[in-house]
């Protein structure tokens, strides 16, 4: 009961009043900007960054616990009033939820969303602090080329195998790659790409890469496309509640979901999108109304919110015990770990344990916050709703500001972030996804390490990859990851 | 500066623009790959600082050919439906200009004229590109954002941000 003990131990750093208090802040400023149109998780914890600059570390991660559920949090309730998703994990909710809530069962849509994340970030959390541990262990003995094997799966998986398009997806990685190649190269001092330019031999700061492709490329984006007239926002009468009969409806999808978005967070599969698709599925075959669905139907809303938090939870297994990030969100909380000179992985468990379990024991008491906010506080998050346009967006481009230029209080990096804003607008013009760009920022200098300490280790034999059994074997998971989906497409077309 | 969106199904053949992004992303490749042959191999180590950058050079340049080819047989790209957008609407580029054009001059008077009136001209651009009109209420808020902006995080949050020529007043 190793795990037991280490929460516990937890519970004692994360309860002091003033983690407590940034717990708070950290959760309703998560909500706060996740409820924002336009800003998705990932965006909501790069634009928080800035603000936890000052904080020491164990309070810094203990605000971005708060910050990365409320973000989760704030991103249902806009799916709900305002039919827009923010990121394409809400899709469902923004189906199904907006539908009731236009039947004037807006609370009802908001309670099941509020409760089932509660219940799918608990069980999600119970999970990890079992599981993390354990894996942890093991993960010590990985040897580089395993780790470099487990970085290609993560870029593959992510990049090619869910995506809509495997080439635009390889293509957005590759970039992310080339960006990742700037600056001096750590083994040998070898200054690459910089230009010259002595800015640049630091490397590209990985906040101005995400806040520009998605900030400023979101804004850039939206500008050149307006929808003109008012989006139709809900409007919403006293807090958000539960019927009796909601509640029985809502039990079972909200178990389910999380079972099916957990081991879908853990693994490197692309993020919440696939396993909130799949809960509506298997709702819609499990009702027994299915003629409900699509005109509003409550496990509609239940299962897939529930799918999506628990997802978010099982992301931090990967990230705190292998370094891994898996989602968009995961990268930036992992560079955000890497301000901080820490480097995630199964040693960050033994140096700094009271961290991490400080952490962990945080997400616990994050999710109590967020139930108690959200469900009366709903009505205040839907006024924020109706902040106009022209405004909201003007204000997002100050935050993205203040958020680069605190970097290095430097003007040069203002100018990186206009040049990835227009990438970032090239990029949703001509569909490419921008995750893969994200991950391939973040581990593509970690991937470069171990490829090189692989090859030291075995006197530049290539063999080393095929050799070892773990890392073949991942490789070959590599290969599927690309081959398989081709063929069934190719597959379908002939049989079609 | 308004054009038509281009609706897939009803224009065949091949779409410049998409021509042009994929042949921009070979060049990349071509370019990083140029620049990759310049980096040292490094002294005593198995594999350089330049094994990598060839590796990711190549890759791109590789999967912007693919691009190319598959743009030149017709393939070409959906814009990306997001919030608050509409994809019937024509498509305006003067709106993005008008924010780049204002974010550049406020990064570029950050310095001398501090943060508040730096990222007020920011946020009177991004307003007056959204469509909004109402000159001096946009001044107004775009005032009062940058300055609780600045107090928050410089006071409350002690970050440096610079003062400019309010220096004695903030």
């Amino acid at each position: 009961m190793d795990a037991l003990t280490s929460l516990f131990a937890g519970f004692e750093t994360a309860l002091t009043p003033l983690n407590l208090l940034w717990a708070l802040i950290g959760v309703t400023l998560g909500t706060l900007v996740g409820v924002l149109p336009g800003i998705g998780p990932a965006l909501t914890v790069a634009l928080l960054l800035p603000v936890t600059a000052k904080l020491p570390p164990v309070s810094a991660f203990i605000m971005f616990a708060g910050i990365y559920y409320g973000g989760m949090f704030g991103g249902s309730t806009t799916s709900i009033l305002l039919n827009t998703p923010g990121e394409s994990a809400s899709i469902i909710t923004a189906l199904e939820g907006n539908k009731m809530a236009r039947k004037g069962r807006a609370a009802a849509a908001l309670a099941t969303a509020a409760i089932g994340s509660f219940i799918a970030g608990t069980i999600g959390t119970l999970l990890l602090t079992f599981a993390a541990p354990a894996i942890a262990d093991i993960a010590v003995q990985i040897t580089p080329s395993a780790k470099f094997a487990l970085i290609m799966l993560a870029f593959v998986t992510i990049s090619a195998t869910f995506g809509g398009s495997p080439l635009r997806g390889l293509l957005s990685l590759f970039v992310g790659l080339a960006i990742g190649l700037v600056g001096t190269d750590l083994q040998s001092g070898q200054a690459r790409f910089a230009l010259g330019r002595p800015e640049l031999l630091d490397g590209i700061d990985f906040i101005t890469v995400v806040i520009g492709l998605f900030a400023i490329g979101e804004t850039l984006y939206v500008a050149s496309r307006l929808r003109k007239g008012k989006g139709s926002v809900i409007k919403l009468e006293g807090g958000a509640t539960l019927s009796k009969q909601d509640w029985r409806r809502s039990w079972g999808p909200w178990l389910r979901g999380t079972a099916l978005g957990f081991p879908f967070g853990a693994i490197p599969a692309g993020g919440a999108e696939i396993p909130t698709f799949l809960s509506y599925t298997l709702e819609k075959r499990l009702s027994k109304h299915p003629e409900e669905f699509g005109q509003g139907a409550i496990e509609g809303v239940a299962g897939p919110e529930a799918a999506n938090n628990a997802s978010a939870a099982g992301v931090l297994v990967p990230l705190l015990t292998l370094g891994l990030p898996t989602s968009a969100t995961a990268a930036i909380l992992l560079a955000a770990f890497q301000q901080y000179g820490l480097q995630p992985g199964p040693l960050l468990f033994l140096t700094n344990g009271d961290l991490v379990w400080g952490l962990i024991a945080s997400l616990y008491i994050g999710n109590v916050m967020l139930l108690a906010l959200n469900l009366p506080l709903a009505p205040v998050w839907a006024r924020l709703l109706l902040i106009p346009r022209p405004f909201l967006y003007a204000g997002i481009l100050v935050f993205s500001t203040v958020g680069v230029y605190s970097l290095n209080n430097s003007v040069f990096d203002l100018g990186l972030l206009a040049l990835f804003g227009v990438i970032g607008y090239g990029m949703r013009r001509f569909d490419f996804p921008v995750t893969p760009a994200i991950i391939g920022v973040v581990l593509g200098p970690t991937a470069e390490a171990q490829f090189r300490t692989a090859l030291q280790q075995s006197n530049g034999d290539f063999s080393i990859f095929v050799r070892q059994p773990f890392t073949a074997f991942l490789m070959l998971c590599v290969l599927a990851a690309l081959v398989v989906p081709q063929v069934l497409k190719f597959r379908a077309r002939r049989a079609a | 500066m308004t054009q038509p969106p281009p609706t897939p199904s009803a224009r065949p053949g091949i779409s410049i623009p998409d021509l042009l992004v994929a042949l921009a992303l070979t060049a990349l490749g071509v370019a990083l790959f140029i620049g990759s042959r310049e980096i040292p191999f490094g002294i005593n180590a198995v594999v350089g600082p330049r094994v990598f950058p060839l590796i990711v050079s190549v890759g791109l340049t590789a999967l912007g050919v693919l691009l190319t080819v598959s743009v030149l047989r017709g393939d070409r790209a959906e814009p990306a439906a997001e919030e608050d957008t509409d994809l019937n609407a024509p498509v305006n580029l003067g709106a993005p200009a008008i924010i780049l054009g204002g974010f550049v001059l406020g990064a570029a008077v950050l310095t001398w004229a501090g943060f508040v009136i730096g990222t007020a001209i920011m946020y009177f651009s991004v307003a007056w590109a959204f469509g909004e009109r109402r000159v001096g209420l946009m001044a107004g808020v775009a005032l009062a954002v940058a300055l609780v902006t600045y107090v928050a995080f410089t006071r409350g949050l002690g970050l440096s941000l610079p003062p400019g020529f309010l220096k004695g007043i903030l």
